[in-house]
């Protein structure tokens, strides 16, 4: 590796650590920081492990709050994302375990969630239309496929996370990541071919 | 490889190149994969103002009765390590006067002994006790103004 490359390496180091003190001692302006740096991302990653927006944003804000409560477990030698998005994720399972006893599978309910609305409801340009279309027909497929498949097929093109990393937020050994983003892929495809046949 | 990414070795990526140019069928499913993977890298969903102000208000109020929470635990601990301290320098010195005046009042030993158990014991458990009636007095006016 060079020593840019090292650089950065060291930058995010410092800075996963500098996040792991300052959640050990439940620094307001730390969380803040945090809460806007993560705001899209972590909605997003909880919109679509639980396929509906109002449950979503309330997972948001509890969330945070065991974030802020189990900081001392975070010990900065990862990166603060991928810790963020277990604590999301296991918040989701429990939360969904009291309202039924349902694995993450028991999310693929196909007419129960509210739809995705995108964010920008303006009129648009004809590309931006087609490109909005796409983007329902993507987003009504995913609901459709199961949990764990939607989730690390999220996990890995919206967030960006690599395989190990998203092996660390589910919990999962990596052949299962791999298996699940495969099978995920190809089921989507599936249901957006049936779609516009 | 799309969705592998960086696990997938030079070689086979080499084989892959090669097997798309030759293959129309795998080439369309990539083309038509990698349109699905750009869509969903850049599929608008955004949190907004207001849920991220009130989740920031949220949490710095219970920061704020974290550390409160933290800080009483520490004047408790502390007032332990005092009173434990207090009771180990005080107890000889308080069993001889219980024993002085069993001998002087003409009561039995164990007379003057279970009234030094009860001198002992009695202040922690008259302060115990109000302590636990001020914590469910507090939690219960905190439910009656939710």
């Amino acid at each position: 590796m060079n020593a840019a490359a090292h650089y950065f390496v060291n930058l995010m180091e410092s800075e996963a650590s500098v996040i792991a003190r300052g959640l050990r001692r439940h620094d307001p302006d730390l969380l803040d920081r945090l809460i806007e740096q993560y705001q899209h991302r972590l909605l997003r990653y909880l919109v679509y492990l639980s396929g509906n927006r109002e449950l979503a944003e309330d997972l948001f804000q509890e969330t945070w709050i065991r974030v802020l409560e189990r900081g001392h477990q975070y010990d900065g030698k990862h990166e603060f994302s991928t810790w963020l998005y277990a604590v999301a994720r296991n918040l989701t399972i429990d939360y969904l375990r009291k309202m039924s006893p349902l694995s993450l599978d028991g999310l693929m309910e196909d007419g129960e969630h509210a739809p995705l609305e995108p964010a920008d409801p303006r009129p648009m340009a004809w590309e931006l239309m087609q490109q909005h279309q796409q983007a329902e027909r993507i987003s009504a497929a995913l609901l459709r496929i199961p949990a764990e498949y939607r989730e690390t097929v999220m996990l890995r093109f919206q967030e960006g996370l690599a395989l190990d990393e998203i092996s660390t937020v589910t919990r999962s050994p990596l052949g299962t990541v791999k298996s699940r983003l495969y099978r995920g892929l190809n089921m989507l495809m599936m249901l957006l071919e049936r779609a516009q046949a | 490889m799309i969705a592998l990414g960086e696990s997938v070795s030079d070689t086979q990526q080499a084989w892959l190149r090669t097997h798309l140019e030759d293959c129309e069928a795998c080439r369309h499913y990539a083309e038509a994969v990698n349109g699905v993977v750009r869509t969903l890298r850049s599929m608008p969903l955004a949190a907004d103002a207001r849920l991220v102000r009130a989740t920031q208000m949220r949490v710095r109020f219970h920061a704020s009765r974290l550390r409160e929470t933290r800080e009483r635990m520490w004047l408790v601990a502390m007032a332990c390590l005092g009173v434990g301290l207090s009771a180990t320098l005080t107890i000889p010195f308080l069993w001889r006067l219980f024993a002085w005046m069993g001998e002087w009042a003409g009561v039995s030993t164990l007379v003057w002994q279970a009234g030094f158990v009860f001198f002992f014991f009695a202040p922690a458990l008259v302060v115990g006790v109000l302590l636990v009636a001020r914590g469910t007095h507090l939690a219960n006016d905190g439910e009656h103004l939710r």
